[in-house]
């Protein structure tokens, strides 16, 4: 390294050709977000103090059902993507950054998918 | 790179302090970061209390004016003392920008001086920006095209065309803007970073030029490109007044339209 | 040669705090916030769906003095985070470069972050009393 000139270490491996989708996507999940955020606070609001029957009705409502599957996969999807650039801008280690990336890439999966099982289990009653 | 916090070496002490010479009435105290390469020792900051009645108007004129008559040490570069050339580039009172066109009197209080932010240090005020020039060469900043000239005169290019490239052209590559943005800070060995990255879209928008295909795909990456956050230190301390963010913004709709 | 040992100029350390990054990097602190209390969200459906003595120890830690301070934080953040974003995607539809107007809109999404939070807040409270 201490012998390439500025060149050859400025232009690297070259571009990767890619990064435009994950932009992409990230704006996407944000534009649906918009709304899906909106109504989740507003429909949150009216359960405060509820009881137990009653934020299960709500939960266990089709729609709200649904919205909610759609939120929490949006949701994660979004924070996983954005925890992505996170780990990009700060671990240099490269094999920690992979790892950190991938953890959460998991971690998102593991729980968009449990969280929305159990409103499918209110929805569907169980 | 990636150090939040500074590495050992480079952590500031306290310097020397220079007083102004008895009978000076309009004292301003310049602090200014200074390191010796044959030293062994940390940087430090020196202290020069500067009588600005016989000083002229700008940080340069300070800086010139310790070195002739306080310490002739002091090294910085400079060149044509009017804002063009760049050379004077350096973060004043917090910000970065051009020594010969910061006024002192708009600095409350102690005028601090350091280098431009997170580079390594030559000496004193001197900065290494080998790498970017290096980033700048990696663009291949010329005219590229297949179509040969007309043989009579230049390439044409309507008035409409050529105005896409004000706020471009202008920039003189003083690096205030990469060297301001905490992208650049962190990722600066494969981030391109705003000036490079805004002379990369003046060649992309220049309707004279005929790779723009292959400039975009050079520029596609996540590093090269999207370590940009949009973040607007750059367009904020930019001496020409330039938008970095704005062109950075126009490279990254132009990929995406490329899409659909 | 001794470009071994060249020190790194300060750059936290000395620049200015301005309405340009510094509304920036709380956007990331919000953003990052809001992914860790995802887990919350996660907690208390999945608290729902196990029964009402499930929800009823969820519910009690959400409700319990902690748990406001933290549910009012990320409601904090997520507030900051919404009109954050807005204002990106404004920024990625080429809108809103000129510095004063950046600076303008950075003012109005830290004020409304937190009108709006206080304001969910005291409708929730309001909703609870009502309850």
């Amino acid at each position: 390294m201490k012998f390439r000139s500025p060149l050859v270490r400025a232009k690297g491996l070259g571009a990767a050709k890619s990064g435009v989708d994950h932009w992409l996507a990230q704006r996407v999940a944000a534009v649906a977000l918009v709304p899906l955020v909106i109504w989740f606070v507003i429909g949150l609001i009216g359960q405060v103090g509820a009881d137990y029957e009653s934020v299960k009705a709500w939960v266990g409502r089709p729609v709200n059902a649904v919205l909610l599957i759609l939120l929490l996969g949006t949701m994660f999807h979004h924070a996983q993507l954005g925890m992505q650039v996170i780990y990009e801008d700060y671990i240099h280690t490269n094999w920690l950054k992979i790892a950190s990336i991938y953890l959460t890439k998991f971690a998102a999966y593991l729980l968009a998918v449990g969280a929305s099982f159990a409103v499918l289990k209110v929805a569907l009653g169980g | 790179m990636a150090q939040i916090s500074l590495p050992a070496n480079s952590r500031v002490t306290e310097g020397k302090t220079y007083s102004a010479p008895p009978g000076a009435k309009n004292i301003k105290r310049f602090k200014v970061y200074r390191w010796d390469p044959e030293s062994g020792q940390n940087p430090r900051l020196d202290t020069y209390e500067v009588d600005l009645d016989t000083c002229g108007p700008m940080v340069l004129d300070a800086l010139i004016k310790i070195k002739n008559e306080i310490d002739s040490t002091l090294t910085f570069r400079r060149s044509c003392r009017e804002g063009i050339c760049g050379s004077c580039a350096m973060n004043i009172d917090g910000t970065n920008t051009l020594a010969c066109t910061k006024a002192i009197s708009d600095i409350k209080g102690d005028v601090r001086v350091y280098p431009l932010p997170h580079m390594p240090v030559i000496k004193d005020l001197v900065p290494d920006l080998s790498h970017f020039y290096a980033q700048y060469a990696s663009i291949r900043p010329w005219l590229r095209t297949q179509t040969p000239p007309p043989p009579d005169r230049e390439r044409l290019q309507s008035r409409e065309d050529r105005a896409k490239l004000d706020g471009l052209y202008e920039c003189i590559l003083c690096a205030c803007c990469s060297t301001s943005c905490p992208s650049y800070w962190w990722n600066s060995d494969r981030y391109l970073g705003p000036a490079i990255l805004l002379q990369a879209y003046r060649w992309i928008v220049d309707s004279r030029d005929e790779d723009t295909g292959t400039r975009l795909d050079e520029l596609e990456d996540p590093f090269k490109l999207y370590r940009c956050h949009t973040i607007m230190n750059c367009a904020k301390t930019c001496p020409k007044g330039l938008n970095p963010a704005k062109a950075i913004a126009e490279i990254k709709k132009l990929l995406v339209e490329r899409r659909f | 040669m001794q470009s071994e040992n060249r020190p790194l100029s300060p750059h936290l350390q000395i620049y200015k705090p301005q309405w340009t990054w510094v509304p920036s990097i709380l956007y990331r602190i919000s953003g990052g916030a809001l992914a860790v209390g995802s887990l919350l969200l996660v907690y208390w459906l999945i608290a729902l769906a196990s029964g009402p003595d499930a929800f009823a120890t969820a519910q009690g830690l959400l409700g319990s003095l902690i748990g406001r301070i933290i549910l009012f934080g990320l409601t904090l953040a997520l507030c900051y985070h919404l009109l954050g974003g807005i204002r990106h995607l404004f920024w990625d539809a080429g809108l809103g470069f000129h510095v004063p107007t950046a600076e303008r809109w950075a003012k109005l999404t830290v004020a409304g972050a937190i009108v709006l939070a206080v304001l969910i807040w005291i409708v929730a409270y309001a909703v609870k009393g009502a309850a």
